[in-house]
């Protein structure tokens, strides 16, 4: 047995062995940090061939979720001088008016499972709450997702209240969803806009290295 | 008459069905019994035949469309509870839509009938560009599209500003903005001489307030008329959607169903959407008391459906739902290429060829991922309802089609990823007269021709 077949179990989303997998390797002495690594590059395999359509959403969360297994085992046997931090945090959310929130939750999926911590908000979400809670968890992005034009304005609304409180250089503003444009966001004053979940986490990761 | 006689039984199962948190609907419940039903009813994808004969496994699909929905049922994210219907309900709803509608007003109404699978009467052709224009655009693209010949049904552009405002969902400015978009949409049917043609209006609404402030006979959205009621993807409804399904069916408007099944979601791949499809169908009828369902599944990264992938679910979904019901449903196209361009005009030509000679009527033609603002036009629409016509009268078989749509996705298949955006309207068409410019017509007629050429006899 080994990482190759850990990365393996992680890509199909096998939770229960990934995690056999990983105790056992845990108890054999593999480094801790060494399983995360393998972990990161099985999901950045998933997420290759989830933009290629080869795999679809359940197959990501399910490795989404073998990906959690693990972590979590392996993360309290991290010896203290380690630590596997992440690439920033985020409050997530589709804005208020709108329902539809597909594209954010694969953008959650996205952005988890390649390091990046995440507040999922929901759907419907009032503007000040985006702020609130990105003042809550001392996020790095705030990141508003639209899938109509009538709710597009909304995201306008968050970056003008973060203005408005002398917060906007705290945090990244990020965009996304159908209707949403690399125009819309420059017009608006937004720090990204996204135009698919899978351009997310390396997008967003280059801003923050800005 | 509607199934909409049972809304209020519907609407307390929303109330009072079983629980399941949200986060749990779609992963632990949705995709889980759809893969078993994809399974245990051997509904398998074939890339090299996007428009399938296999008459067996469009029944098949029926009862996994029809199983779907009655183990899955429709989550309410206001209550966190499952509406869930029984066979008995299923049946009886079929048993008593009617298999065909009067819609429009006076001399302009048209009989709505269900059809079949290579059924020589033409498709019921619903126009729409599905996509949001400038606020000044907006009446001279209703003029345009109801000036196609072809056209049975209107569903008119969608407003972003009204009176120089930004519309905002669920608020004043969205009222403002329905009262506009219904009002040009008019006065545009009515200088046209055709004053009572079917609506289904207003897309300009996403909030139900919007919709409820337009329903007037005299001078909105007409009880002769239709609004449509989306689904959440996947299966999911809310109170601002059952609203709507109240207020339709009390107005006493016809009700249709608006969904979306995406390739490569919680539906998988080709095989689910396709179940899915179906089952939507049921779900319209039975929850929504709608008479007709408007179907537009597309893909995840592409948002279109005119690629091989989508084309198999939409020919296998029209079978069945045309050889097992008598319900009447749309195939809402959606193009990767925006307007004014070559691949525009063949990705609606394909999309019509395949949902015309599986059993669908047509709602013609999102354009450009439908994601641009002004980026459509009634052109690309008015050759799709031309292909619908032609292949319908001179009785198109299914090998045929296939054939053809093989053909025709040769010229554009490759190029989904990165299809050309085209024109704006008002630089395809003259704005003031909503008539195309000679280069967009000329385009239009050459590809028009090469079809004639490849087989499709056109009337005109």
């Amino acid at each position: 047995m080994s990482l190759e077949q850990l990365g393996k179990y992680v890509e199909d989303g096998d939770d229960k062995e990934s995690k056999a997998l990983a105790e056992r390797l845990l108890t054999d002495g593999t480094d801790p940090l060494t399983i995360l690594n393998t972990l990161t590059e099985a999901m950045g395999r998933v997420g290759e061939r989830f933009a290629k359509l080869d795999i679809f959403l359940p197959e990501v969360m399910l490795a989404g979720e073998a990906l959690t297994a693990v972590v979590e085992l392996v993360r309290p046997r991290l010896p203290k001088t380690d630590t596997w931090t992440s690439k920033g945090k985020v409050v997530l959310g589709v804005v208020r008016g709108d329902l539809h929130e597909i594209g954010k939750n694969i953008v959650k999926l996205m952005l988890e499972t390649n390091g990046f911590e995440v507040k999922d908000l929901g759907y419907d979400v009032d503007s000040l709450d985006f702020i609130k809670e990105a003042e809550a968890m001392g996020a790095d992005f705030i990141g508003a997702s639209s899938l109509m034009t009538t709710t597009m304005p909304r995201q306008k609304e968050i970056i003008e209240f973060l203005k408005e409180k002398g917060l906007r250089d705290k945090y990244k503003v990020v965009i996304g969803g159908a209707p949403a444009s690399k125009e819309w966001a420059d017009m608006i004053g937004a720090d990204l806009y996204c135009e698919n979940a899978n351009s997310a986490p390396g997008l967003m990761t280059g801003l923050l290295v800005e | 008459m509607t199934t909409a006689y049972r809304i209020w039984e519907m609407i307390e199962r929303s109330n009072t069905g079983p629980h399941m948190e949200e986060d749990e609907f779609l992963p632990r419940l949705f995709t889980p019994t759809l893969k078993k039903i994809i399974k245990k009813y051997e509904i398998k994808y074939d890339p090299d035949n996007p428009v399938q004969t296999d008459d067996d496994m469009a029944d098949r699909l029926w009862q996994a469309g029809w199983e779907l929905f009655r183990e899955v049922g429709v989550y309410n994210t206001d209550t966190h509870r499952m509406i869930k219907v029984s066979d008995t309900e299923i049946k009886e709803a079929l048993y008593t839509a009617k298999d065909q509608y009067r819609v429009g007003a006076g001399k302009d109404a048209v009989l709505w009938k269900h059809r079949t699978v290579e059924d020589p009467e033409p498709p019921f052709c619903i126009m729409s560009p599905d996509i949001t224009c400038n606020e000044e655009y907006h009446h001279s693209m209703c003029l345009a599209y109801l000036k196609e010949p072809l056209l049975d049904g209107i569903c008119a552009p969608i407003l972003e500003e009204s009176t120089g405002q930004l519309i905002t969902s669920g608020g004043p400015t969205e009222i403002n903005g329905c009262i506009q978009h219904i009002s040009n949409l008019r006065l545009a049917a009515r200088q046209l001489g055709r004053p009572g043609t079917f609506l289904v209006a207003v897309g300009t609404a996403e909030h139900d307030s919007g919709q409820i402030a337009v329903s007037d006979n005299e001078w909105g959205v007409r009880t002769t008329d239709a609004r449509l009621v989306g689904s959440l993807t996947e299966f999911k409804t809310a109170d601002t959607l059952l609203n709507r399904v109240v207020h339709y069916a009390q107005y006493g408007c016809y009700t249709g169903h608006l969904t979306g099944p995406i390739y490569g979601g919680w539906c998988g791949g080709s095989e689910g959407v396709a179940v899915t499809l179906v089952a939507y169908s049921l779900i319209g009828l039975v929850i929504h008391g709608a008479i007709f369902s408007q179907h537009f599944p597309f893909h995840l990264n592409y948002v279109s459906n005119t690629t091989r992938e989508l084309l198999w679910s939409i020919s296998m979904a029209g079978q069945s739902l045309a050889r097992n019901s008598t319900l009447l449903h749309t195939s809402n196209g959606f193009a990767n290429a925006g307007p004014m361009t070559e691949m525009l005009f063949y990705e609606t030509a394909c999309h019509a060829l395949v949902s015309t000679v599986t059993g669908w009527h047509l709602w013609e033609m999102a354009s450009a991922r439908n994601k641009h603002r002004n980026r459509a036009t009634p052109l690309e629409a008015r050759l799709g309802m031309e292909v619908g016509h032609a292949v319908a009268r001179q009785e198109m078989t299914r090998e045929q089609a296939n054939d053809l749509t093989l053909k025709l996705l040769e010229k554009y298949e490759s190029n989904a990823a990165d299809a050309p955006l085209g024109k704006e309207y008002q630089e395809c068409y003259d704005v003031a007269k909503a008539l195309p410019t000679q280069e967009h017509y000329d385009m239009y007629r050459k590809v028009k021709d090469e079809l004639a050429q490849m087989g499709i006899e056109f009337p005109y």
